[in-house]
């Protein structure tokens, strides 16, 4: 009992930071990153100074996240004339937590054998006996669907904020927010249930533990070669869940000023930023987990690596456990790259192009490949049996 | 333990939720507290160990019907009249009802003593065992209430129908 209080603490802290460092150092990437993209410099005034010497530690503005964080938590708290007091008051946090909640089902690393670990010590190796953990912090067999469960309250703490602002911007914001939100919402789901089909699970570590075979004898048994269709898909309606450019619609500067959420200020913008920023790694993390091969690089499972040509090259459990988490961390970072790549690419959509982007477009497109993908695993099931 | 208290902590939010809803008068209110009721009653699935149910719950009530139903409140005028006082008339009566019942919930359990062991995550109830028992016993009550709730929006719309009929 106690055992287990201790590794899911673990866990938990694990988890909470790396979100936390996630928001904080994906605001630094964008800007960073935009700089590259348009040949600027970008970021590099925020420094740290080391006291009593001239030592200013610039790191390539790294310290700028910071220099936010500070910002937003010392400016003054605007309390704005809000049409209801407490729907304005809690909205932000309706849309922060179901993004947290979310990662609490997500496989960041392999199986955890602590008495394996700790083979050195006998005593802590006894303590723990024989126990396993999968790394995550809920283990939860109905994994994918508690996914989209809470990505589905995120929704109303837009709405709310919007409404409780009394200011017609923020309005507009919410409707655009509500109606793209929910359009894209549906196009994810028919997305992903292509996916449950093939894995034939919504448990998230039987999907990434399917993905560790070979396909067609060479080929990493990964969703995106399984769904190619699908993972373009669940990526460009994950994009429009998380409101940004090409989807920034419901807080697009030029016409709203900051959409939903104009009439906050200080921290309680804050929220609204911080939760967009975790939130593009969390999709990065849902990617990765289901059309990425999860935590495992290709032909890994948590023994060893099943080279193509049948050869098995045995790892130990530290090993494995080190490098599934750093293999996890690497993928979530280069497809946050990606996105922020997609981000300072293309252009904003019209309000209406983006529903009938969704409706017209995708939404046939996410139906077919689910037809496709029904055929494909009833001619296989049908040939085997 | 813990589960036992987080069951309480949660019964305690359905029934304030619930409560919340029938007194308050403004239709976000209304709304918001139904969320809360809804919440709730997830968490003591969960609390209970029936994760499946507690995840539908949430997916179906919260994400589906309550956004649409906040997406309805957001486009009224908020100048209506009909709801600026804080609570309904009703607040007084309703609050005795609940009493009353209260009571009466208590009295029967104390007569008839606890009803059955609810030590969750015994025989955890999976994702697997839902699909099946729902596609064997239950498909067809779901397919009727399908029709039923079909049923529900015609007549929403003949009600609609009629009264601008009326108004004409």
């Amino acid at each position: 009992m106690m055992q287990d209080l201790v590794v899911h603490g673990a866990f938990i802290v694990y988890a909470i930071g790396l979100l936390m460092t996630f928001g904080l150092i994906l605001t630094w990437v964008e800007r960073k990153q935009a700089a590259i993209m348009a040949d600027r410099i970008g970021a590099n005034r925020a420094y740290l100074r080391i006291p009593f010497t001239q030592i200013k530690l610039v790191w390539w503005g790294l310290f700028h996240g910071l220099a936010d964080g500070l910002k937003m938590l010392l400016k003054e708290d605007f309390k704005a004339a809000s049409y209801d007091r407490v729907a304005y008051a809690i909205a932000p946090w309706i849309v922060f937590t179901p993004v947290l909640l979310v990662f609490a089902v997500i496989p960041f690393g392999g199986t955890l054998v602590p008495a394996e670990l700790f083979s050195g010590s006998p005593d802590i190796a006894s303590w723990f006996g024989d126990r396993t953990y999968a790394m995550r912090i809920a283990p939860l067999d109905a994994g994918l669907l508690v996914v989209l469960a809470f990505g589905s309250i995120t929704v109303l703490g837009s709405m709310l904020a919007g409404w409780s602002s009394d200011n017609k911007f923020s309005m507009l914001g919410a409707i655009r927010s509500a109606s793209q939100m929910i359009s894209y919402e549906l196009v994810m789901g028919l997305t992903v249930l292509g996916l449950i089909l093939i894995y034939g699970t919504v448990d998230l570590v039987d999907i990434v533990e399917q993905q560790s075979g070979t396909l067609l004898g060479f080929l990493p048994a990964w969703g995106i070669f399984l769904q190619p269709v699908g993972a373009v898909l669940f990526i460009a309606a994950a994009q429009a869940e998380n409101r940004r450019i090409p989807f920034d619609l419901p807080e697009a500067e030029s016409e709203l000023i900051a959409g939903y959420f104009t009439e906050y200020s200080a921290m309680k913008m804050g929220l609204f930023m911080f939760a967009e920023f975790i939130e593009i790694a969390i999709i990065a993390a849902l990617f990765t987990t289901l059309f990425l091969g999860g935590y495992n690089l290709p032909w890994m499972s948590d023994a060893g690596f099943t080279l193509p040509g049948g050869h098995f090259v045995p790892i130990s459990h530290g090993a494995a456990v080190v490098m599934q988490m750093v293999v996890f961390l690497v993928k979530v970072m280069l497809i946050c790259s990606f996105l922020i790549l997609v981000r300072w690419s293309l252009p904003r959509f019209r309000y209406d192009q983006v529903l009938r982007f969704a409706w017209r477009f995708l939404l046939p497109l996410a139906l077919a490949n689910l037809v496709v993908t029904v055929v494909a695993v009833w001619a296989i099931q049908g040939a085997g049996a | 333990m813990i589960g036992q208290a987080l069951l309480w902590f949660f019964a305690a939010g359905a029934l304030a939720g619930g409560v919340a809803m029938l007194v308050l008068r403004h239709p976000m209110h209304v709304a918001l507290s139904l969320i809360g009721t809804m919440l709730s009653l997830a968490g003591i699935y969960a609390a209970l160990g029936v994760h499946v149910v507690a995840v539908f719950q949430v997916l179906i009530y919260v994400g589906a019907v309550m956004v649409f139903m906040v997406y309805a409140i957001m486009l009224l005028d908020v100048r209506d009249t009909s709801f600026t006082s804080r609570y309904s008339g009703l607040l007084i009566p309703g609050v005795a009802g609940l009493a009353l019942f209260i009571g009466a919930l208590v009295y029967v359990l104390r007569r008839e003593g606890p009803v059955g062991d609810i030590a969750p995550g015994a025989t955890a109830f999976r994702v697997e065992r839902f699909s099946v028992d729902f596609l064997h016993e239950y498909w067809l009550h779901f397919e009727l209430t399908s029709v039923l709730l079909l049923a529900a929006v015609v007549a929403a719309i003949a009600i609609l129908k009629a009264k601008r009929r009326g108004d004409g």
